[in-house]
């Protein structure tokens, strides 16, 4: 974003953004403009790349478009929008539990079975995921299901915040996902425990440590090559 | 949508049947080396020493870090410093290695508040896309992970810390299990690795393209539900000392209210994290708004030596259009699964998955020697052929394993499933920082460091994968250390800073803004008192001091 002469810039188009009229370039994002504007404080902001969910949105349009949700920071500009900041607060949720199924999830999510199915939450999220087709799967207990579609879940809150029936969607999501996580063995892992080490191993890392910095670095790049000492 | 591409494009088509199955373009050690020198933006003489502190008329600094060195504390300088919170331990920074290091804490019996300047896991964390390291494959070993580090960190890497990395690095991969972390899986149950650039062997354990995403979001649950403090929108913008040469707690931005506090705290540990945002020789960057750098300039200033500081990674593939995208991460593991980078005549030019310095070196040189593409605002890249991946891996392979990215440029009307995507190095990681012991200690009593703040783990250039593990493994570390060995409180007095600032004032040029800096100037957000006495800061604060307009609810019905 270099602060270009404004001469041949690209077009411009009018937002509203909290109710402040400004000016922003046609292809840039709302918090960009914001920035150019002087206004960043304005849409609480943090990864700008579209991952960490602060920069929370609701939009409206004039031509009586629906507007609903999205982050900021992906959301283009557009002639005529209304912008309002719409942060939504983190909830600390239960704790995973080993072995999840329906069972364990409604006992720690008795709010599961409110779903009036309004669809809003699916609406409301910005990453595209099922939301009420998931909790659908979740009041019947398919949790491997419900944890791919919660694989992109940023976490953001909108589809909690906009859920008339206070269902907690995404609150459930990452229960479902850290206690399947839990759960799973990792034969791999099994041997880490170990805390001795073999005489290969000692062999090996004497053989990378205890020499010069240059020989290291001739050493090193051959025990890439094999995998051991060559 | 890249019409204006055409011509270029047609090429990549034509040429890709041709390309599919070929092996990457060699490259020598020495000539890759010589490309470094030549063209990466390390080595073009964009830097300067500096003339105060630990570092003074030794190391070069890119120009805009030295700036910040040599800048003032924003703190007004008739400020007292009394404790308004006091606590065991203060942890600076909610990206994973604070959070890492405060969950290490959770049942030390020890009180921890974790400040942080955004919200908990606004973090370059958040946005690690490739993977985590870890030795745990059948060919692989935790001396395999060392000598794959240690090559491609030039050599420069601090051993004593390399290897704590990567033989801790399986113990990190199953404490995060433990938590519930899912990281991808083969039919058979197993763990999937990844090739990265500049890895032996397949040692990359991913979630997707969302590995940071992942771990991120399982750290910031955990941690909700531990003891730990949480102060969100806290920015620090100065350390306390005793008096003499101990840290004993820090002076915290609200900035919101924007009123300062102090906290006093037996041991601080600073988890700052990168420097991205300071966009160094006008590069664009893939890391978050608060990569600033906060944590170098904090530690400089108690006496803490910094190693490296002149070194940092361009990732290779940054986004180069369309211009909303710009500077944004294409994580490596998409060249890992076989896509290609083409120069504007449908050519393959660098090793793909060579090391991260050598392919950014070689994506400047083929622009710079006429060779690269530009876009409709005068931005230059190369292509990165995705599509090649649906050829060769078949079709749904992005779909199925780059979620992200397909989700990202789907808004600008760009399938990487069909388009090739147009790529330039972007401001990636920081690969120097603060020099800190085995046990994350500073070279000052009382201020441990983890994470991108420090510096010597990945010596002058980092491998893929090794940062996640870096905060996993150096998040522990710290804990650990801090817990046994946590020291009483000292007094909490603004010493060290007074010496600086009597030292800065010897300087012949003094830059106008103050450090650390907080946000990217191009944010235009900057430091600013409310609420109290404000001498000269703050002075030109814009009118707009009113409350924010509240909207109605668009789902106002529940």
């Amino acid at each position: 974003m270099n602060q270009n002469s404004e001469a041949a810039g690209p077009p411009t188009v009018e937002i509203t953004v909290a109710g402040k009229s400004i000016q922003a370039r046609e292809g840039e994002t709302i918090i960009h403009a914001l920035w150019q504007a002087g206004l960043g404080y304005e849409i609480q902001t943090g990864c700008v790349g579209g991952v960490c969910g602060a920069c929370t949105v609701t939009l409206r349009f004039k031509d009586g478009r629906r507007g609903g949700t999205d982050l900021a920071c992906l959301r283009p500009v557009e002639e005529g929008m209304e912008v309002f900041p719409f942060p939504v607060d983190a909830l600390a949720g239960p704790p995973p539990i080993s072995d999840p199924d329906e069972d364990k999830l409604r006992a720690t999510f008795p709010t599961v079975d409110r779903c009036t199915k309004c669809d809003n939450c699916t609406i409301a999220c910005p990453m595209d995921i099922p939301v009420m087709d998931s909790v659908l799967r979740m009041q019947k207990g398919q949790l491997e299901a419900v944890a791919e579609d919660f694989t992109t879940c940023i976490h953001c809150g909108l589809c909690r915040a906009v859920c008339e029936d206070k269902v907690l969607p995404h609150t459930m999501g990452i229960w479902v996902r850290r206690s399947l996580g839990l759960s799973v063995d990792h034969p791999a892992l099994d041997q880490t425990q170990e805390t001795t080490m073999s005489d290969k191993e000692e062999l090996e890392w004497e053989h990378l440590l205890n020499c010069d910095d240059e020989e290291r670095l001739l050493r090193a790049k051959a025990f890439r090559k094999e995998g051991t000492i060559a | 949508m890249m019409d204006w591409a055409k011509a270029s494009l047609d090429k990549v088509e034509q040429t890709r049947a041709q390309r599919s199955g070929q092996s990457a373009p060699a490259i020598s050690d020495d000539d890759a080396q010589n490309l470094i020198k030549e063209y990466h933006p390390d080595y073009v003489g964009s830097e300067r020493k500096i003339h105060i502190g630990p570092n003074a008329d030794s190391d070069a600094f890119p120009m805009e870090l030295a700036d910040l060195l040599e800048s003032d504390s924003p703190v007004p300088k008739d400020f007292q410093p009394n404790a308004d919170i006091e606590t065991d331990v203060l942890i600076i920074g909610g990206g994973g290695a604070g959070v890492t290091a405060a969950l290490g804490l959770a049942d030390s019996g020890l009180q921890v508040h974790l400040a942080t300047k955004l919200r908990l896991g606004d973090a370059n964390t958040v946005m690690a896309e490739g993977g985590i390291q870890a030795a745990l494959g059948v060919d692989d070993s935790t001396r395999r992970h060392f000598a794959d580090s240690y090559v491609g960190g030039h050599g420069k890497n601090d051993t004593g810390l390399l290897r704590h990395l990567c033989e801790e690095g399986p113990a990190g991969i199953r404490w995060l299990t433990h938590l519930g972390t899912l990281f991808d899986q083969n039919d058979d149950g197993s763990f999937r690795f990844r090739k990265g650039g500049g890895t032996s062997t397949p040692r990359v354990l991913a979630c997707r393209d969302y590995t940071g995403l992942e771990i991120m979001r399982v750290l910031k649950s955990a941690v909700m539900s531990s003891a730990t403090h949480v102060l969100e929108h806290h920015a620090v913008v100065e350390l306390t000392d005793d008096g003499k040469d101990r840290v004993t707690g820090a002076v915290l931005w609200n900035t919101q209210t924007g009123q300062l506090i102090t906290v006093s705290a037996r041991a601080v540990i600073l988890a700052t994290g990168g420097s991205g945002q300071l966009r160094l020789q006008g590069y664009p960057t893939s890391n978050h708004l608060g990569a600033t750098g906060d944590g170098l300039i904090l530690a400089y200033r108690q006496g803490c030596s910094l190693v490296f500081p002149g070194s940092h990674q361009y990732h290779p593939s940054g986004s180069s259009f369309p211009e909303a995208l710009v500077g944004q991460l294409v994580t490596e593991s998409i060249r890992s699964a076989g896509a290609q980078i083409l120069n504007v005549n449908g050519e393959r030019f660098i090793d793909e998955m060579t090391f991260r310095d050598v392919v950014a070196a070689g994506i400047i040189r083929e622009v710079m020697e006429g060779r690269g593409v530009e876009t409709p605002t005068g931005r230059r890249g190369v292509w990165l052929d995705t599509p090649l991946i649906e050829q060769t891996k078949g079709e749904g392979t992005l779909a199925h394993q780059f979620p992200g990215l397909i989700h990202r440029f789907k808004r600008y009307g760009i399938d990487p499933a069909t388009q090739p995507l147009l790529i330039y190095p972007t401001l990636h990681y920081q690969n120097g920082g603060i020099r800190i012991d085995a046990e994350c200690r500073t070279e000052r009593t009382g201020l441990w460091a983890a994470g991108e703040v420090t510096g010597g783990i990945h010596g002058t250039n980092r491998l893929m994968g090794n940062s996640l593990l870096d905060i996993i493994v150096f998040g522990r570390r710290v804990s650990e250390s801090v817990r046994h060995n946590c020291p009483e409180r000292g007094a909490v007095t603004l010493t060290r800073l007074s010496q600086y600032r009597d030292a800065l004032s010897g300087l012949p040029h003094k830059p106008e803004a103050t450090a650390p800096q907080l946000y990217p100037p191009v944010s235009g957000m900057k430091f600013e008192l409310k609420g109290m006495p404000t001498p000269e800061v703050g002075a030109d604060a814009s009118p707009d001091d009113v409350k924010s307009y509240e909207p109605p609810d668009p789902f106002a019905s529940r």
